[in-house]
């Protein structure tokens, strides 16, 4: 295929339908802000590996990025009651977030006062009325004030103003316990960006936890979270149609977003994919609808003036309205089906879709360059009316193990174990090659760019975060 | 075993699911835990610290200390987070029409007495 040189960088777009004309073609219109556009060119530079392979770099995130962002640690369904507690680890640090009273979470750092020691030892949810230093039993409250020190009469200069536990940075989300350990910190709304107004319609603190897996992938944090930033990749790495037109926005510093279709493509978005598969010819609407039987619904035929994309969006609003007690009869087929997929700055992902309505976490594996942790969560809507269950402990993978040893995430494992496939052989990689870095498409990779920019920031100590 | 080597200890539908239950037995405190899969019995007294389990919390299979925080797994009373290190011994339930009833022969776990 030729290119375009009429137009500047950035401008080009897949041939065929876009997106937004399938969400106008749609019967139940999407809520507005799925129907908004938003894209700047970011610059067409190549991303150095070493920004994924150096120890010195990596040190520098340790320093300068996870002390400085806001990230999510739990939800708020893992601390109901007044003593509840949740260990979130990040590389060498160690939060605890307490329920601290019916109307306050706090979060402390994870180390006494006196000698440094952890107070709670392993990540997870947990009770502790009091907080007690298992070293030398130094004690505190749940508001973090002192409550006693053993053998006080040795430490005449130990106050509450220099030893009560050392705060942290706390605030809510959508469900979502965020924390920031940087006493300097602006509010996590000035970083949300357009997430509290996109989200008012498709409310994630009506979720509860399904399923929560976590995986260590052998791969930088950056690269594990980068295969999941674009939909370039489901042709070759998924042997999928969808993707090639797919949609990406991105909303300021630390937020972006892409959507891509489910029960519809364009085949002319793959007109210079290798072979022919998708394209010569294009799938029949009863081709696709037995594409959509993963889903575990009848396939058949597509009456005539239907469409697959309608019909399966029916099927589900049925399912899932018996199985979760809601009712979906005027959800859009764009939440029903679509992968819609938010990213906040650094490494936090939200889904509002119904079918594909996950949230997911890259973080690093330690103080390991070359691994990394993905927390993956499964958010069901809650019926009205209808408590937060207890969340699920987390089912661990190691890096070897399959997604399709998890129960119940059906359809989603051999896609997950696709999705991450390839990252040990990106990482051997990324150390083979001659070039300086890897290259990212104008469009479809902005996303990816846009993470780097603002990580760049960061990592210069720029006070444009504004 | 004989069903006479059990011992009733509580009404089943005193220990609703999620709950848990501190009965005495010949001079023993033992912690009842009632998880989606069934009624367990494990020391009330954590092998850490011998803080009283029943002031902690059972969240799924873990019985939380409330002192510093160690995690045992109720099922078969192995540790699960420190400073404990040392599970817990563990008891073999039975929950019929008459109640829930317990083994007194302790099982897993060891009492344990340390010093540095």
């Amino acid at each position: 295929m030729t290119q375009d040189n009429t137009l500047s960088p950035g401008q080009a777009r897949a041939p065929g339908p876009s997106v937004a004309d399938t969400l106008n073609a749609d019967r139940q219109p999407p809520p507005s802000p799925l129907l908004k556009s938003q894209y700047d060119f970011l610059g067409d530079e190549d991303i150095p590996f070493e920004r994924y392979t150096c120890s010195e770099f990596f040190q520098k995130e340790m320093q300068l990025l996870w002390p400085k962002a806001w990230q999510w640690a739990c939800r708020e369904e893992h601390v109901p009651d007044v003593g509840d507690t949740y260990v979130y680890d990040i590389g060498p640090y160690s939060i605890i977030i307490v329920r601290s009273s019916s109307e306050k979470i706090d979060a402390f750092l994870n180390s006494c006062t006196h000698r440094g020691t952890r107070i709670l030892a392993a990540e997870g949810s947990g009770y502790s009325p009091a907080f007690t230093c298992p070293f030398h039993g130094w004690s505190w409250e749940l508001d973090g004030a002192i409550r006693n020190i053993p053998g006080r009469w040795d430490f005449p200069h130990v106050s509450e103003e220099s030893h009560a536990l050392q705060k942290v940075n706390c605030e809510c989300w959508g469900g979502f316990i965020f924390i920031n350990m940087d006493p300097h910190a602006k509010p996590l709304a000035d970083y949300l960006d357009v997430l509290p107004e996109h989200f008012q319609h498709f409310p994630l603190e009506r979720r509860r936890i399904k399923l929560h897996v976590q995986k260590t992938l052998p791969a930088n944090w950056k690269a594990a979270q980068e295969a999941f930033m674009e939909a370039y990749h489901n042709f070759e790495t998924h042997d999928s149609p969808n993707g090639g037109n797919t949609q990406y926005d991105i909303f300021g510093k630390y937020v972006s977003r892409f959507i891509h279709n489910i029960g519809n493509y364009s085949p002319e978005s793959l007109a210079d994919y290798h072979g022919e598969k998708f394209r010569k010819p294009p799938m029949t609407e009863d081709e696709l609808l037995a594409f959509l039987g993963v889903y575990g619904l009848d396939s058949g035929t597509v009456p005539e003036g239907e469409t697959a994309r309608a019909l399966v969006a029916q099927e589900l609003r049925k399912y899932f309205g018996k199985l979760l007690g809601v009712d979906f009869a005027q959800v859009s087929e764009c939440l029903m089906l679509d992968s819609i997929e938010y990213h906040l700055f650094p490494n936090m992902f939200f889904f509002p879709g119904i079918n594909i309505p996950m949230a997911y976490r890259f973080r690093p594996n330690g103080e390991d360059v070359d691994s990394s942790i993905f927390d993956l969560l499964i958010l069901e809507p809650l019926a009205e009316g209808v408590g937060h269950p207890e969340p699920p402990d987390p089912v661990v993978l190691d890096v070897d193990q399959s997604y399709t040893e998890v129960e119940g995430i059906s359809w989603l494992g051999p896609v997950y174990d696709e999705d991450t496939g390839n990252l040990a052989m990106q990482t051997k990689g990324f150390k083979t090659s001659r070039k300086h870095g890897l290259t990212l498409g104008n469009y479809q990779e902005a996303r990816i760019r846009r993470v780097h920019l603002t990580l760049k920031e960061f990592l210069s100590h720029e006070n444009s975060l504004d | 075993m004989d069903a006479k080597d059990y011992h009733k200890v509580a009404q089943a539908d005193a220990l609703p699911q999620g709950k848990t239950l501190c009965v005495e037995l010949a001079g023993r405190e033992i912690l009842l835990c009632h998880t989606s899969e069934g009624v367990f019995a494990v020391d009330n007294l954590c092998s850490h610290a011998a803080a009283r389990l029943c002031e902690g919390r059972l969240k799924g299979h873990r019985i939380l200390c409330p002192l510093h925080g160690a995690a045992f797994d109720v099922r078969d009373g192995s540790v699960l987070t420190r400073p404990a290190s040392v599970a817990l011994v563990t008891y073999s339930v039975r929950v019929d029409e008459e109640g829930i009833a317990i083994l007194l022969q302790q099982s897993g776990g060891a009492a344990c007495h340390k010093s540095p």
